[in-house]
Formats: C-alpha cells, sequence, structure tokens
C-alpha cells in the first residue's frame, strides 16, 4: 500500500461568488521513502497540494488516504494525531517558536510526538539530530541569533527529530541565498537516504528541481507532469 | 510542560506589558488589602470600645426595657427586676462564660451651675462591675466607685462642658416610676476618659444603692445584667442559647451585635464599598489582560499555526495562552500581596489617625482616637487567588480565538 493515495483531488477556495478551484482533480500516489518535488509557477497549487497531503486541510471533492486513512472523515482533534506523529513540516518562513532555542524547539517537537522516551533519550536523540544539520555548536541560539539558513536547518531537525514517515516543505529555499539553499537541500537528500524518510517539497526555483528524484510539475491545479529520476 | 516553559517565556518577551497589567492587578490586591486591614481594625476597635465599656458581649433585660433603649426613649424604670438565683445560674452556665454584673440604668437630666444635659446614669454593683467592664482602669482624677456613697464618676467630656472637677457639686433630675423628676445631689467623685465618645459624654456612674432609693426601687433591683464572654466570637451564638433557655421568664438576652445595629451595617456597608471598588480595579485589570491577549493572539498568529501544524490541539494552545494570563496574574498577585503586606504592618504598628478624614464620634462610632490595621493572612490567600482566576477567566475568549484559527490561514497569515 502506498504512503499516501490521492484520487481526483478538487480544492475549492471561498463560498459564493468568488471562488477559486485551486486543485482540479489530481490523482498521485506516494510510496515510502520517496524524495519528491512538486514544481510550478507561483499560484500554481503548490501549497494547497501539500497541505491537503499534510492533513492541514481537508479537499472539496475526491479522497486524500495517508497510510490508508482517509483524512476526509476524521476529526479535528484525529488530524491534530495525525499531524503529530507522523507528519513533519518546513515552512518557506521557518515558524520556529521565538521563545524556545534551537535546541528547544527540536526537543519540543519529540516532546509532543512521542512521550514515551526517557529524558536521556530524547537529549541524545535532540544532539544528535542537531549535529547533522551542522548546528551541533548553536544548539542553545534563540531563533533570532541564527541566520536564515541555520533557521531552516532546525526547521528540518524540528521535523526529522520525531522520525515521522513524512516531511512535507512548502518552498524551504525561497528565503535563502542559492549557497545556503543547496546545503540546506543536500541535508534533507542525505537524511532520506540514511533515515529513509519521505520527503515532498515545493518549489518554483529551477535550481532546487535539480534535486528531485522525482519531479512533480503542476499547473492550474493540475499535475501537468509526473517524471522518475535515478 | 513545554507549554508552561513557553508560556513564561512569552511573559519575559513582553515584559512592559507583562508589567502594565500586573501592576494594575497589584495595585488591586494592595488596595483591597488595606481597605480590609482598615475596616477590620476599625471594626475591631469599634466593638471592643462598645464591650469594654457600654453594651457588653450579652446582656439580659426584658423585652420592653430593650425596645425603649433602642428607641432612644427614657428608659422605664418600672421594667426593673431583682435578679434570682435561678436566672443567675443559668447565666453563669453559659458557655464561655467569664463574669456577670447587674446594673440599673436611669434617663436623667445633669445639671450643674445654670445648664442642663440629658444623660443615663448608670447605677453599678461596684463589687463585680470591673470584672465586666474596663471604665475603671481609665481613670483620670479622684477615684472610682467603690461601697454606696452618692460619689458620680462621670466622663472627660461630661467634665469639660460642665467645668467640673473632682469634688464639685452636681444636681441630678432622675426619672423615676411616676410624677416629677427626682433630685439627686453629691459631688464628683472621680473623672474617667474612655476610648468610647459615648461614654465620655454621656453616662455618670454611681453606686447602685443611693440611685434606686431616690427614685423608691428596692437596692437590688436591675433593670440589665451584664454578661462578659471570654471571647467576643461567642457571643451571637450563647446570646441565642441564653434566650431560648429564659423563654417564659419574662427576661431577654442579646448579644452586642444586636444591641450595635448601627454599627454592624457599617460595617457590612464598609465592606460592600471595599467589594466594589475592588471590582472596580479587577474590572480594568481584566480588561487588560484581555487586549494584551488579543494582541498576543494577533502577533504570534504563525507561531500557533506552526503548533497546530506540528499536531498540538486547540485545547493545548488554549492552555499556553491560559498559562500566560494566570503567570501576569500571580505576578500582579504576589507583588501586590508583598506591598500589600508592608502596608498593612504599617497599619498595624503605627496606626492612623482618623481625624484627618472625618469625625467617627460624631457618626456614632466609639472610636476616640488613632486606628489600627488588623493582620489577616486568610485575605492575602483570597486575594490572591481571586486575582488569579479574574485573569484566567479574562483570557478565555481571546485564548479560544486564538486556538480555533485555521492552520493554513495561520501559517500563511491571511
Ligand atoms: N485561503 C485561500 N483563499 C482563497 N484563495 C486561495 C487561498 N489559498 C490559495 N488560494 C488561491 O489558490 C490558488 C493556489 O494557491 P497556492 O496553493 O498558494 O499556490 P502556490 O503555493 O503554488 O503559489 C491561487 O490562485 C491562490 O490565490
Ligand atoms: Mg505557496
Amino acid at each position: 500500500m502506498a504512503l499516501l493515495e490521492m484520487e481526483r483531488v478538487e480544492k475549492i477556495y471561498g463560498q459564493g461568488e468568488v471562488q477559486v478551484l485551486a486543485l482540479r482533480g489530481v490523482d498521485l500516489e506516494i510510496e515510502e521513502g520517496e524524495f519528491a518535488t512538486v514544481f510550478g509557477p507561483s499560484g500554481s497549487g503548490k501549497t494547497t497540494l501539500l497541505n491537503l497531503i499534510g492533513a492541514l486541510d481537508k479537499p472539496t471533492g475526491g479522497t486524500v488516504k495517508l497510510n490508508g486513512c482517509e483524512i476526509g472523515q476524521m476529526s479535528k482533534n484525529e488530524l491534530a494525531g495525525l499531524r503529530r506523529k507522523d507528519i513533519g513540516f518546513i515552512f518557506q518562513s521557518y515558524n520556529l517558536i521565538p521563545v524556545l532555542s534551537a535546541y528547544e524547539n527540536v526537543e519540543f517537537a519529540l516532546t509532543i510526538a512521542r512521550k514515551d522516551r526517557s529524558r536521556e533519550k530524547k537529549t541524545q536523540k535532540v544532539k544528535d539530530i542537531l549535529r547533522r544539520v551542522g548546528l551541533g555548536d548553536m544548539m542553545h541560539r534563540r531563533p533570532n541569533q541564527l541566520s536564515g539558513g541555520q533557521k531552516q536547518r532546525v526547521a528540518v531537525a524540528r521535523a526529522l527529530v520525531k522520525e515521522p514517515r513524512l516531511i512535507l516543505a512548502d518552498e524551504p529555499t525561497a528565503n535563502l541565498d542559492s549557497e545556503t539553499s543547496r546545503e540546506v537541500l543536500e541535508i534533507m537528500l542525505r537524511m532520506n537516504r540514511e533515515l529513509n524518510t519521505t520527503f515532498i517539497f515545493s518549489t518554483h526555483d529551477p535550481m532546487v528541481m535539480e534535486y528531485a528524484r522525482r519531479l512533480l510539475e503542476i499547473r492550474d491545479g493540475m499535475i501537468s507532469r509526473d517524471e522518475r529520476r535515478s | 510542560m513545554y507549554l508552561l516553559t513557553i508560556a513564561l517565556r512569552n511573559l519575559l518577551r513582553r515584559r512592559g506589558r507583562t508589567f502594565l497589567i500586573a501592576s494594575i492587578l497589584a495595585l488591586a490586591v494592595i488596595f483591597f488589602l488595606f481597605m480590609e486591614s482598615l475596616m477590620s481594625g476599625v471594626m475591631d476597635t469599634t466593638f471592643s470600645n462598645l464591650v469594654d465599656f457600654e453594651t457588653p458581649h450579652i446582656e439580659v433585660a426584658t423585652g420592653e426595657f430593650f425596645a425603649r433603649a433602642d428607641d432612644d426613649q427614657v428608659l422605664p424604670p418600672g421594667e426593673s427586676f431583682i435578679p434570682d438565683e435561678t436566672v443567675l445560674a443559668e447565666i453563669r452556665a453559659v458557655e464561655g462564660f467569664s463574669a456577670l454584673t447587674p446594673v440599673l440604668d436611669i434617663s436623667a437630666d445633669f445639671a450643674a451651675g445654670k445648664y442642663e444635659f440629658p444623660v443615663m446614669v448608670r447605677a453599678i454593683d461596684p463589687g463585680t462591675f470591673g470584672e465586666v467592664f474596663k471604665t475603671g482602669d481609665y481613670l483620670v482624677g479622684g477615684d472610682f466607685i467603690e461601697g454606696d456613697e452618692p460619689g458620680v464618676v462621670i466622663g472627660e467630656q461630661l467634665a469639660g462642658v460642665f467645668d467640673l472637677e473632682v469634688g464639685d457639686s452636681y444636681v441630678l433630675h432622675l426619672h423615676g416610676q411616676r410624677g416629677a423628676p427626682v433630685k439627686l445631689q453629691g459631688q464628683v467623685a472621680g473623672i474617667v476618659s474612655v476610648p468610647n465618645p459615648d461614654m465620655n459624654l454621656r453616662v455618670v456612674l454611681m453606686a447602685r444603692e443611693p440611685a434606686a432609693s431616690a427614685i423608691r426601687l428596692d437596692e437590688a433591683s436591675a433593670n440589665r445584667i451584664m454578661v462578659r464572654l471570654e471571647n467576643r466570637d461567642q457571643a451571637v451564638s450563647q446570646a441565642e442559647v441564653l434566650g431560648r433557655k429564659m423563654e417564659g421568664s419574662g427576661l431577654e438576652a442579646r448579644s452586642y451585635r444586636e444591641a450595635a445595629e448601627f454599627l454592624v451595617s457599617l460595617e457590612a456597608w464598609g465592606y460592600l464599598e471595599t467589594y466594589f471598588i475592588l471590582a472596580l480595579f479587577l474590572l480594568v485589570g481584566a480588561i487588560g489582560i484581555i487586549s494584551v491577549m488579543v494582541l498576543a493572539a494577533i502577533e504570534r498568529v504563525k507561531e500557533i499555526g506552526m503548533m497546530k501544524a506540528m499536531g498540538l490541539t486547540e485545547g493545548e494552545i488554549v492552555r499556553v495562552f491560559v498559562l500566560e494570563a494566570a503567570g501576569v496574574g500571580a505576578i500582579g498577585g504576589a507583588i501586590g500581596c508583598l506591598l500589600g503586606a508592608v502596608v498593612v504592618f504599617f497599619m498595624e504598628t503605627y496606626g492612623i489617625s482618623m481625624e484627618a478624614f472625618l469625625d467617627l464620634g460624631a457618626l456614632g462610632v466609639p472610636i476616640a482616637d488613632r486606628i489600627y490595621g488588623a493582620w489577616n493572612a486568610f485575605s492575602f490567600v483570597v486575594i490572591f487567588v481571586f486575582v488569579v482566576v479574574v485573569a484566567v477567566a479574562a483570557s478565555l475568549v481571546p485564548a479560544y480565538w486564538a486556538a480555533r484559527k485555521d492552520p493554513v490561514d495561520a501559517i500563511q497569515h491571511r
């Protein structure tokens, strides 16, 4: 069974007169361990697609199944529970919790996702993941003491630490210069190889697109190209 | 645990705001503690001055006598009685009983020179009076009443009105059973200065024998039996117990609180006023908290969106806000209690002079000098908890508003 199955998914924003058809019939399957890129111009529906995959939003038509569970049928709290354990998010604007240090931001995500771990194991895990993303010596800085690239690495570590089945990254490099972007992408790719975590990230930057192992091109709310690379 | 950390750090991050709202709450707490201390100080002194010099914990008399006395009418000598042993035994059996003394109160006019002044002659039993009342300890000249001599003891203020000193002569016109007033002459034996304005001016003490025989009553007659208990708090309940036991005997028992209805209602009004002003302060504090929480919710939309994306439920996000509000409440409450303790300490140690504010004597409150505050540890606990509860209650609506925001909108900040 595929990790993600979408069938004829539609998303319409707004009721009444001004309606925007953001997705118009998307069929998509993603397997465990993929590193897929959703590529398309601004306004094409990338964010909408990722939000539906990540159970942050519900489709107005069609079905989205994660792990075989249909998200349209789930309650708010069930969706929250699903996101808590199985899905990690990375956003363009990092969205770290400003009052927590890098270390605490990561530990917070781990704490709310997996309550059963002992304290030492948790500490070990958080330090390990921060070292892997190259922040071993900046763990105790607050977000406002970190550069954009460093913040995004914290966000990557935060998404990874709970070992979710799926990580969704919505234009993770849009606010970064190209060199930093490459670094962050390298880290994501390496995590995908080392931990077999499934990644889906969106971009409108052709440079970023090169990293994709599966390229999904989206135009006007429809997937216009789906190509695997090696 | 993490929610608490986040809440606390958010409080620190917005230090200025936190401090402003906490200060308003602290002000409310200080005000309350001050008023509460003042009120209980005033009422404590008031009731002590009442009980020690005028109306004791429990008094026993006929119903008719009480009615007349409360209406400030001429006291009816016909309502006197000779206390018998069964009644006295019943009184002595009251829980917490300390002492009793019979008195014969007679309406009279006090005359010296060409002036007259209405007073109450309280004819006392010199042997036991001092066990119930403390008047004897406040002598400023002459001697207190001993034996059956016809000398009187008057208050310093009455002495001042007539310009009398110890040894000077006076004339009393006693309103006896019937007919014209009975004239009684004698000398001032002693002058007292008690911290009860009424007793200082309107009461003349003398021995029972000469007063009773002047109005042709048996010398053992009394119209009230004054009872002192070990503890003021027992008065109300024990007066009730005693009253029930004396049913059918023609006598009634009542506590000092029934005798001083005016003071009791004054006490209630004082507290009502305190609570009203406290409510105003807290309302301002609550509005402050609401606006701070709304601001925080707007500022932190993205953060809230991220928390929701990470899988926090609405309930958990509400908790962060509520914890923050509780934190503001606790800071305000703690500062308020601390400063309030300093204020109450000064009130208790140095007191404040009420002359500056109002003439309590003229109001009928038996306090002649400074007022001292009283400590009440329970008030500190109550007001602290109350402030925290108000803060939490004020934060609930904005917290739910923030928590219910759609995560998608929140993250994109639309
Ligand atoms: N909450 C919303 N309300 C109304 N229209 C929206 C909303 N979100 C997105 N849209 C519209 O849906 C379309 C797809 O948007 P989006 O998924 O954000 O595209 P992308 O991420 O590729 O830029 C756009 O036309 C956008 O204006
Ligand atoms: Mg987008």
